[in-house]
């Protein structure tokens, strides 16, 4: 569903938001199926040639053992067919940066970059993320020293109570990645999948103007 | 940038207005660096080992008797411990009849699943129209001034119901380990929580200690204890012995968490030719589901001289669920029937809404801040309601608000230990205003040190009992105590230095981190701790102590905004929000609450709206993609105006400004198309609709 006010409402996301309900369409199909049927969105999140697993590779219906590639380290896991890649990061990793907000589709509070682009890790199965690099909030920062962006983030208190600040801070890494000096509607753009309840866009705006080397919007000044 | 150095001094220069306005004007929060990494973790975030995992059954319908259940058959799924149906019949969407105790959650989602309860639905009301509503009744009085009156104004005003949506859903969990528990509650009060916990849990209060280190959002709807939630994971947990994890799903969260309740209000309003107002009738309903009170509007709010206003007020009950405080309860539902009532007035009578204002006012800061903001939204650029023809309508509009400081129960302790760290400690939570920063300015303000040097533990029931997260409270209750406390410390240290050295403590001071004897440098601060006999020196102070903010906080806000009257979309472009909390401690993070305030105030006027279906009585849009929350492509330019003239003491700042915004939305909609639109939010389908029908 795309709220009528808000042209750019699925424009941030290059993947896993294809508006299906993802547990709703595992019953129906069965999770053999559910596994094999990966959405074009998330096609295009995995390396080039690699394909969805064939049809004859049935998974469950219990806990089937699964390899994910999360922050440069492999990582073995136990889970279900229809286990989302958030609930395998938060439930089965210890990876609770990304958040379960809305579960489906709707927040980016849960945003992970798999391969270069943003994804909603509520919206894509464990099983789909095998053999993609996935980065998550934890991952951003090397060896002790913070991503620009996070730095930028806490220079211009572009959070609040921070529940949806791991979103934020994925969307605008994986927007400079793709566009080093973005404009400021090319950043509300990159952002419209994610939603913050306490309010802090426009401090998320120019944490990610100044993360990109470009000044902050500047309010008035006194008799200017 | 040195990581140790983050977020002590980050000075950013794109509010000049802003500048040298606050005890620290280049701090950032002290636990940023733990929400941009991802390592803050909250109570949703405490998956424990061993643990199970929680569910509710409940209503799906306004109204439903449970028919029949497979609750056997449930149990039998596997991994599934226990199913239990606690009610029979449901009174709204979210009304719970019952738990499903599973061993993952996975699990649960089948237990709950196979459940498969049976509802036969009855007939609902699903809006304050529904019910039966008094007519008005002026009395003599009042009869009086309508009939004496050049003008009378007959308007009604609606508001919607709009619901929190915190972003971590209620919720907790709860770790019975047989003799004591340790209780992660997603809550806005520590103490609070503890509350009706002691029986669920089977424990003393001693026995067990509430922790909420961080939570993601409550903005009023985590104030109720340890909730629905809490209480049932301790039972659960007692009984089975075992961490139990219970949140609630996004569609719970929506429909049995609370909410702002809709309201409508009935005015007759009668006023001279030249817009002076001497009064009338307002008739007011809040619209409480199946509450028991809370609907109650602000309006009059008191900051207008409004004349002689007979005010009435009904609670109406229906079919959905019942309201919680919500940041400023009752106020931006009031601001918004008062601001564009006076708008109507005002153009009518032919006088300009500011001027209008101007006359009105009561407080003389906020006649003051609204010519600040006039000036810098360009009032001069407005054109008169009604005069403009093209596609594109440009209006402004006003808002304002005052909001009293009230004080919770505070005790407060600074430790300064031998290795010269110092802690600043009450068991408060940060709900998102920056509880720890505050706090921990005023303890290296107070104490003469950098702010690097003070460290803060909160979010504890075992730490000195702090205030809940309500009333804008939370800030005007800490500050002064804690720099209390650490001005305790702080003496107890020189006098210690004193004595060593034969001398006076009043010859001793601390500046810079730097222990001064008669104003010169004398040691270093880590040598002077290093005197400290035992282990450390703690400072205490409680509420009452320190320097209290008398008084109210103003705001006003003002709107500029563009409709296409084509659609009926309405783009707001710029929001200026002058404000005043007192003394500013922090000012970016005063800054961001008053942003927040604004954002979720457009958010209300615009888009959020609780649609509930008229005959199942079930909330359409209980998720976030057909709950419309103002996300960043509707983002304006805000620009939030610290207000500091004559500021003593620390005052509230939490929920003033999500109080006048979407009155001004209101006021700058009708001044663009001519016509009032009397109901929020202000959705293309009413602007259209205003737009066809002409006059008001
Ligand atoms: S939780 Fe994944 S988009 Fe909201
Ligand atoms: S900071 Fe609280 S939801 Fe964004």
């Amino acid at each position: 569903m795309v709220s009528s006010n808000d042209p750019g409402w699925n424009n941030g996301k290059d993947a896993g938001k294809d508006g299906v309900s993802r547990r709703s369409f595992m019953v129906t199909l069965g999770a053999s199926a559910a596994a094999a049927s990966l959405s074009q969105a998330a096609q295009a999140a995995l390396p080039k040639g690699q394909d969805a697993q064939p049809e004859s590779d049935v998974r469950g219906p219990g806990e089937t053992s699964l390899t994910l590639n999360v922050n440069g380290q492999s990582r073995t896991i136990k889970a279900e067919p229809a286990t989302t890649l958030l609930d395998a990061l938060r439930q089965k990793m210890g990876l609770t940066g990304p958040k379960e907000i809305c579960d489906r589709g709707a927040c980016g509070g849960c945003s992970v970059i798999i391969n270069g682009n943003l994804v909603a890790s509520c919206m894509m199965l464990a099983a789909d993320a095998e053999g993609a690099a996935i980065t998550t909030i934890e991952g951003l920062s090397k060896d002790g020293a913070l991503d620009p962006v996070q730095e930028s983030f806490i220079r211009h208190d572009a959070l609040q109570c921070g529940y949806c600040t791991p979103g934020f801070v994925m969307a605008g890494r994986a927007l400079l990645d793709k566009k080093p000096k973005p404009t400021l509607a090319e950043i509300k753009k990159a952002l419209s999948g994610n939603i913050c309840r306490c309010g802090t866009y426009t401090n998320v705006f120019n944490a990610i103007l100044e993360a990109s080397g470009q000044p902050p919007v500047m309010d008035s000044a006194p008799g200017a | 940038m040195r990581r140790d150095d983050i977020p002590y001094s980050m000075p950013t220069t794109n509010r000049p207005r802003n500048a040298g306005s606050a005890i620290s004007d280049d701090a950032s929060r002290l636990d940023a660096v733990a929400k941009v990494t991802g390592q803050a973790i909250y109570s949703r975030d405490r998956y424990l080992p061993n643990s199970l995992f929680a569910g509710f059954i409940f209503c799906p319908y306004g109204k439903a008797k449970l028919e029949s259940h497979a609750s056997e058959a449930a149990k039998k799924i596997p991994g599934v411990v226990e199913v239990e149906i606690s009610g029979r019949e449901g009174q709204y969407h979210g009304h719970t009849v019952g738990h499903v105790l599973a061993e993952s959650p996975e699990a649960l989602r089948r237990g709950l699943a196979a459940v498969a309860c049976k509802w036969v639905r009855e007939p609902v009301r699903t809006k304050i129209r529904d019910g039966e509503l008094a007519e008005p009744s002026p009395n003599a009085k009042t009869s009086d001034i309508l009939a004496k009156a050049d003008h009378v104004l007959e308007a009604e005003y609606e508001t919607q119901v709009q619901t929190h949506c915190c972003l971590e859903p209620h919720g907790a969990t709860i770790d019975h380990k047989g003799e004591s528990a340790t209780c992660y509650i997603s809550t806005q009060g520590t103490f609070a929580a503890t509350d009706g916990l002691s029986d669920a849990i089977g424990l003393p209060r001693s026995k067990y200690e509430v922790i909420c280190e961080y939570i993601g959002g409550g903005f009023g709807s985590k104030l109720n204890g340890a909730g629905k939630e809490g209480v049932l994971a301790a039972r659960l947990s007692a009984g089975h012995n075992r961490p139990v994890y219970l949140f609630r799903t996004r569609e719970e969260d929506q429909t049995d968490t609370g909410n702002r309740p809709s309201g409508l209000a009935r005015v007759k309003i009668g006023f001279t030719k030249d817009g002076t107002i001497l009064g009338g009738l307002v008739q007011k309903f809040g619209g409480v589901g199946v509450g028991r009170g809370g609907g109650g509007m602000s309006f009059p709010s008191g900051r207008y001289n409004l004349g002689d206003i007979q005010s009435d007020h009904d609670d109406v009950r229906f079919n959905g669920g019942a309201p919680r405080p919500f940041r400023a309860p009752g106020h931006p539902q009031g601001a918004f029937c008062e601001e564009l009532m006076l708008d109507e007035i005002a153009t009518k009578a032919g006088v300009d809404p500011l001027a209008l204002r101007l006359n009105l006012e009561n407080s003389g800061a906020r006649k003051e801040m609204l010519e600040l903001g006039a000036e810098i939204v360009g009032w001069k650029n407005r054109a008169k309601t009604g005069s403009q023809a093209g596609v594109i309508r440009r209006g402004f509009g006003i808002g304002s608000a005052a909001w009293g400081s009230g004080q919770g129960r505070t005790d407060c302790e600074v430790v300064i230990n031998r290795d010269g760290s110092i802690e600043a400690r009450t068991g408060t939570q940060d709900i998102g205003t920056g509880q720890r920063t505050t706090m921990a300015i005023m303890t290296a303000e107070a104490i003469g040190v950098p702010l690097a040097f003070v460290g803060v533990r909160i979010g504890s029931s075992n730490l000195p009992v702090g205030p809940g997260s309500g009333g804008s409270v939370t800030t005007p209750s800490t500050a002064p105590v804690m720099a209390a406390a650490a001005a305790r410390a702080r003496e107890q240290l020189l006098t210690t230095i004193a004595n060593l050295n034969s001398a006076d403590a009043s010859e001793f001071d601390v500046k810079g981190g730097e222990i001064l004897r008669a104003g010169k440098p004398f040691m270093t601060w880590a040598q002077a701790c290093a005197k400290i006999g035992g282990e450390q020196i703690v400072g205490r102070a409680k509420q009452g102590e320190g320097e209290r903010g008398k008084g109210h906080s103003d705001g006003v806000q003002f709107v500029d905004l563009r409709v296409d009257t084509d659609t009926g979309v309405v783009y707001v472009d710029r929001v200026i929000a002058v404000q005043s909390c007192g003394r500013v401690i922090c000012r970016k993070t005063a800054e961001s609450q008053i942003i927040g305030g604004v954002i979720q105030g457009l958010s209300y006027a615009l888009f959020e709206n609780q649609v509930l279906d008229r005959n199942a009585g079930s909330m359409l849009n209980a998720n976030m993609e057909s709950y419309k929350i103002l996300g960043p492509n509707d983002m304006p330019h805000i620009e939030p105006v610290l207000w500091t003239k004559g500021a003593t003491g620390v005052r509230s700042l939490g929920e003033p400004p999500v109080v006048p915004t979407a009155g001004a939305v209101a006021c700058a909609v009708f001044n663009a198309i001519g016509t009032p639109v009397r109901s929020i939010p202000l959705t293309p389908d009413k602007v259209l609709a205003a737009l066809a029908g002409g006059g008001a």
